[in-house]
């Protein structure tokens, strides 16, 4: 992974007449990432890539996207970047051949050819719908309709403020899959906003969590993950005996019974070994499973009270 | 610049508040023209009744052009309501449906951007009096003939060979335009302090009701203050009608109106670069 930084968010404040959206933010993207960017409802993503976009300006601070400062010249900053904020608006009246046209118009400062509108419209699976006025597509389409322009002009960073908002599973695995495919194929680095943890750890290199405006934390996504990867989950029958055969173990330091299975501390090498004795003893595994704990780590972080 | 004002009007012309003004006009000279047509030179009569007496007059005096005045007259209080539907739309309308934040993520500048719409603003301001301006000279013309035209001036009456209208016209459709762009950008400023469409709607309006009534109202307390007044100008149009153009007083019209356009313009302009986008 290229160690590139190509947006660095340099003590970034917002405040909304008393209220602080944004509180001394510093985090940094690198080339290739994947950077997933979490907090919960209201912690401040959304307020963070509004001035990414120089929509809203910093109370104070500035934002670096490929060496160029967004308060100072924007327009340069932004030239290779596209992405969609908050929920996707379009020019209703318009097809939606003639909104991607005005989107990557703006950027080129000349109307995109059809063939890239029509790959973008490909892509996101809306190639047939682009004589339709914007007016009568579904949510998810709209949603669609931002994914395809945000890829139009080749940018080289695509920021996705809740992307999957709205729309069904498949659309959700669909735009984790392009995503990847973005990243791996294109070498497009990707922002990627979300108030649910799963959706990023799928498809996040790196991370950083925010909540009430203020950094939490950032860091390699299988790093965050590994720092509590001891628990397993075991599904397994008779429970009661395996319980006493587990709990008996020296490989294990804490079993509890769940409803349906049983949670074990233990390192990940002593799995095997567990497995060989369960089986020794009669007992029927039916899977074993590393809990993720992120999500209560994350909920640890994100919930802690704001310190005045 | 081409590309950016060519997006506005694509987004101007899709939107059916757009045509309201056109529809509403080509409703309504029609419609006049019809009526006068009927009523035939009564109405006429009645207007020159008092001067008929001392004056002998000879050829046609219920003309295309007598007519074209006379819808001017009567449309140009009521124009800007038609011009504000469209001007007071161009910003407040994209905040509110999220439109300005799709456009303003782009790498393009605030003020390009503005002096688009702005500029879309002016040209619908000048298509809409053009149109008028062919729809009541054209039918006018066609259906009543040409002579000379009577013009009812503030409080005396002059009577302009029809030679010379041609070019007086297209004056007093050009200071129309003026006018009316003055008022567009009214709206236009307006449309930038707010998220919703309906409030530079009415504010323009408040505006210019309050002004035209101060502009109007013959009271030694405003007398001072009406020459800075852009509504005092609101007709200048009429001064195309005089017996002979008073060029210093054209002028002055002009550069007032001028002010106002570059004022409106320059405080919308601050009002936008600074402006945090929320919607
Ligand atoms: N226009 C505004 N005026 C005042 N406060 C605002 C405004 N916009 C946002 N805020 C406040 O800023 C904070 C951050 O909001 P933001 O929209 O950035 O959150 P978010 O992380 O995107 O949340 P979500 O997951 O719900 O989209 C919130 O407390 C919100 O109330
Ligand atoms: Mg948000």
């Amino acid at each position: 992974m290229s160690t590139e930084t190509i947006l660095r968010t340099i003590n970034l404040n917002k405040r909304f007449k008393k209220r602080w959206a944004v509180k001394n933010l510093n985090f940094e993207v690198k080339r290739g990432d994947i950077f997933g960017f979490l907090g919960p409802n209201g912690a401040g993503k959304s307020t963070t890539i509004r001035m990414i976009f120089s929509l809203i300006k910093p109370t104070s601070g500035d934002i670096e996207i490929f060496g160029h400062s967004v308060r100072k010249n924007h327009s340069q900053a932004l030239q290779k970047v596209a992405g969609i904020v908050e929920n996707p608006d379009f020019y209703l009246n318009l097809t939606a051949y003639r909104n991607m046209q005005i989107a990557g118009g703006l950027t080129l400062g000349k109307i995109p050819s059809s063939k890239s509108i029509e790959h973008s419209l490909q892509i996101v699976g809306l190639a047939d719908r682009s004589k339709d006025k914007v007016k009568i597509f579904s949510h998810g389409m709209k949603q669609r309709l931002g994914i395809a322009q945000a890829l139009l002009c080749n940018p080289e960073l695509i920021i996705l403020d809740e992307p999957t908002n709205g729309l069904d599973p498949q659309g959700m695995k669909d735009i984790r899959e392009l995503i990847i495919k973005l990243s791996k194929e294109n070498g497009v680095t990707v922002i990627l906003s979300s108030h649910l943890l799963h959706e990023v750890q799928q498809v996040a290199t790196r991370m950083a969590i925010i909540s009430h405006g203020e950094f939490r934390v950032q860091g390699l996504v299988k790093d965050l993950l590994s720092e509590n990867k001891d628990i397993h989950v075991i599904s397994v029958t008779p429970k009661i005996k395996a319980m006493k055969i587990l709990k008996s173990s020296s490989l294990v330091n804490k079993v509890s019974l769940q409803k349906t299975e049983i949670e074990i501390s233990t390192s990940h090498k002593n799995i095997p070994k567990l497995l060989t004795l369960l089986s020794e003893n009669k007992c029927n595994v039916f899977s074993v499973y590393q809990k993720q704990t992120l999500e209560d780590y994350f909920l640890s972080v994100t919930s802690e009270e704001k310190v005045l | 610049m081409l590309l950016l004002i060519y997006f506005e009007l694509l987004k101007t012309f899709s939107k059916w508040r757009t045509y309201i003004g056109f529809i509403t006009v080509s409703v309504v000279i029609p419609v006049v023209m019809y009526a006068l047509y009927y009523e035939g030179g009564e109405f006429i009569n009645a207007q020159t009744r008092s001067i008929q007496k001392e004056f002998f007059m000879v050829g046609n005096l219920f003309n295309g052009w007598v007519i074209a005045q006379l819808i001017m007259n009567s449309l140009w209080v009521h124009i800007p309501f038609l011009i504000t539907l469209v001007a007071g739309d161009q910003l407040a309308g994209e905040a509110a449906s999220g439109t300005l934040r799709l456009s303003l993520i782009r790498p393009i500048s605030r003020s390009k951007f503005l002096f688009a719409k702005y500029f879309t603003t002016l040209i619908y301001t000048a298509l809409l009096v053009i149109v008028i301006a062919l729809l009541s000279l054209g039918l006018g013309l066609y259906f009543f003939g040409s002579g000379d035209l009577i013009a009812f001036a503030e409080n005396s009456i002059t009577i302009l060979h029809q030679d010379l209208l041609l070019n007086r016209f297209i004056l007093a459709y050009a200071l129309a335009i003026l006018s009316m762009s003055v008022v567009a950008s009214l709206a236009f400023l307006f449309s930038s302090f707010v998220e919703n469409a309906i409030g530079p709607i009415i504010a323009t309006m408040a505006v210019l009701v309050c002004l035209l009534v101060i502009s109007n109202l013959p009271v030694d307390l405003f007398e001072n203050y009406k020459p800075y007044l852009f509504t005092t100008y609101q007709n200048a149009w009429s001064l195309a009608f005089k017996d002979i153009l008073d060029w210093n007083e054209i002028s002055r019209a002009v550069t007032i109106m001028i002010s106002y356009l570059v004022g409106f313009y320059s405080l919308t302009l601050i009002i936008f670069i600074k402006k945090d986008i929320l919607t």
